[in-house]
């Protein structure tokens, strides 16, 4: 078991960035200062062991603990999985291999909240190095990050369209679809063709059983 | 003729009516440095013990909580969050100057409305009975009296259910950390209280009186003696510090 004094470390050092980042989301703050006194226990199945974690709602931030007690919303699961339910829209529990009990009306609060997540970085940057060089860095960094998300939209279409029209490696999304039309209409036949022979089966049984009665006095 | 009962007040044997006023002594001296001393000697990692056992106290709003002991406040500052403005936390220490130290730290960080102070003995709570919801000491048991009669007194104004955590220094797990622990609370611990506050004695007094403090099974089971329930204690740091839970049952 690890030391208490280790594990209220890590718990500190957490909650200490946590609400450090909130401080420059003050919108985000304010809702969660709307959820004070509600908790989610999360239990994260990793390396074969099990961490408990405990986030506590508060009227000045967030309280992270390794240490559940009666929380309002438990959720149980990998860190894959949890981590694929934070990130990824349209994702529900069992997609994402998790289990949840409790007050699920907190979960989709949380996932809302986090959705809305606007952090102003680069008030972060103008605390280290003031407003004038933060605003450059940050305007620097704003160009370098459009560029990189540009090239990256770009580059993953010029990708597709190599794989799909050039080498013809792979199909293309219409044909991936028509293809996936057809194999659901083969599987709808096939099980209306079994529906069919297992009604025949029966009739056929049916019909079997009434023209050969059993003798009057044969007990089987 | 009857023989005059006895206490340890650190190493020494005395007078049972007479360590009240010693320990007084000693936390008067140190008051007003007090925090400062706990940072210094123990590197910070006090504040993580704190933290721990509020982790494990499961305090939450409207709660109740007694926080004997609390000294400059760490404790009741954390839990007048937790409660919110529907419950309340009494800091309750018997020393004036300590009391004293905390009323104002917590006054200057905004704390009030749901928080009271008293000035109270531990083996004598002045509350009614089952009132609190938690009860915390936090390194105040080994200065008491009569610890029975502190744990006992704890029981009865606890609410059935109730929990009561007691933070102390206990006896370290390993030989190796004994031994560096002897030699800095008894070398380096006294000569750093001549340096901050000026008082070598007081300091010598907390490493001796650590070591006369009962064990951690010692504590386990006096706790059980004294009523209370589901008991368990939790090493710290290799076991320097341990944090006892009980509930009443």
């Amino acid at each position: 078991m690890v030391d208490p004094t280790l594990s209220a470390a890590a718990t500190a050092s957490l909650e200490a960035a946590i609400n450090k980042a909130l401080h420059y989301d003050p919108a985000t703050r304010l809702r969660c200062q709307a959820l004070a006194g509600k908790s989610l226990a999360i239990e994260i199945a990793f390396a074969g062991k099990k961490i408990p974690l405990c986030c506590h709602f508060e009227d000045d931030g967030i309280g992270i603990s390794a240490n559940v007690d009666d929380p309002t919303t438990c959720l149980r699961g990998s860190l894959p999985g949890l981590l694929m339910l934070a990130t990824s829209d349209g994702v529900n529990l069992s997609e994402a291999n998790v289990e949840a009990w409790g007050n699920t009306a907190l979960l989709a609060d949380i996932k809302q909240i986090a959705g809305d997540l606007d952090l102003d970085w680069e008030e972060a940057i103008n605390d280290w190095l003031g407003d004038v060089a933060g605003h450059q860095l940050a305007e620097q960094a704003r160009r370098q990050f459009r560029w990189l998300r540009d090239r990256g939209q770009s580059g993953k279409r010029l990708l597709s369209e190599f794989l799909t029209e050039e080498l013809r490696a792979i199909p293309t999304a219409t044909e991936l679809k028509g293809f996936s039309d057809q194999v659901d209409n083969l599987r709808l036949a096939s099980d209306r063709l079994l529906a069919r022979f297992e009604r025949l089966r029966a009739a056929s049984n049916k019909d079997a059983s009434s023209s050969n009665p059993t003798p009057p006095g044969h007990n089987a | 003729m009857s023989e005059k009962k006895t206490t340890h007040f650190g190493f020494q044997e005395v007078p049972v009516e007479e360590k009240a006023g010693r320990v007084a002594d000693v936390f008067h001296s140190v008051a007003a440095k007090y925090d400062l001393m706990n940072d210094l000697m123990s590197g910070g990692i006090h504040r993580l013990w704190k933290r721990f056992t509020i982790e494990l106290s499961g305090v939450r709003r409207g709660h109740k909580v007694l926080d004997i002991a609390g000294g400059t406040g760490d404790l009741s500052y954390k839990f007048s969050k937790l409660v919110g403005p529907e419950g309340l936390v009494v800091l309750a220490d018997i020393n004036e100057s300590m009391l004293r130290v905390g009323r104002d730290r917590l006054t200057d960080r905004g704390v009030a409305g749901n928080l009271v102070v008293s000035q109270a003995d531990a083996q004598f709570l002045p509350f009614p009975d089952n009132t609190f919801d938690c009860i915390t000491i936090a390194f105040g048991l080994r200065n008491v009296t009569d610890k029975d009669l502190a744990l006992r007194s704890m029981l009865r104004v606890l609410k059935p259910g109730g929990r009561l955590l007691v933070l102390e220094f206990s006896k370290p797990q390993s030989e190796l950390l004994t031994k560096a622990y002897d030699t800095y609370s008894f070398k380096l611990l006294p000569f750093m209280g001549k340096l901050v506050t000026n008082d070598a004695d007081s300091y010598a007094y907390l490493a001796e009186s650590i070591r006369m403090h009962p064990d951690q099974e010692t504590l386990k089971t006096m706790m059980v003696d004294a009523g209370f329930a589901n008991c368990e204690f939790h090493n710290m740091t290799g076991g320097i510090v341990a944090l006892h839970k009980g509930t009443k049952p």
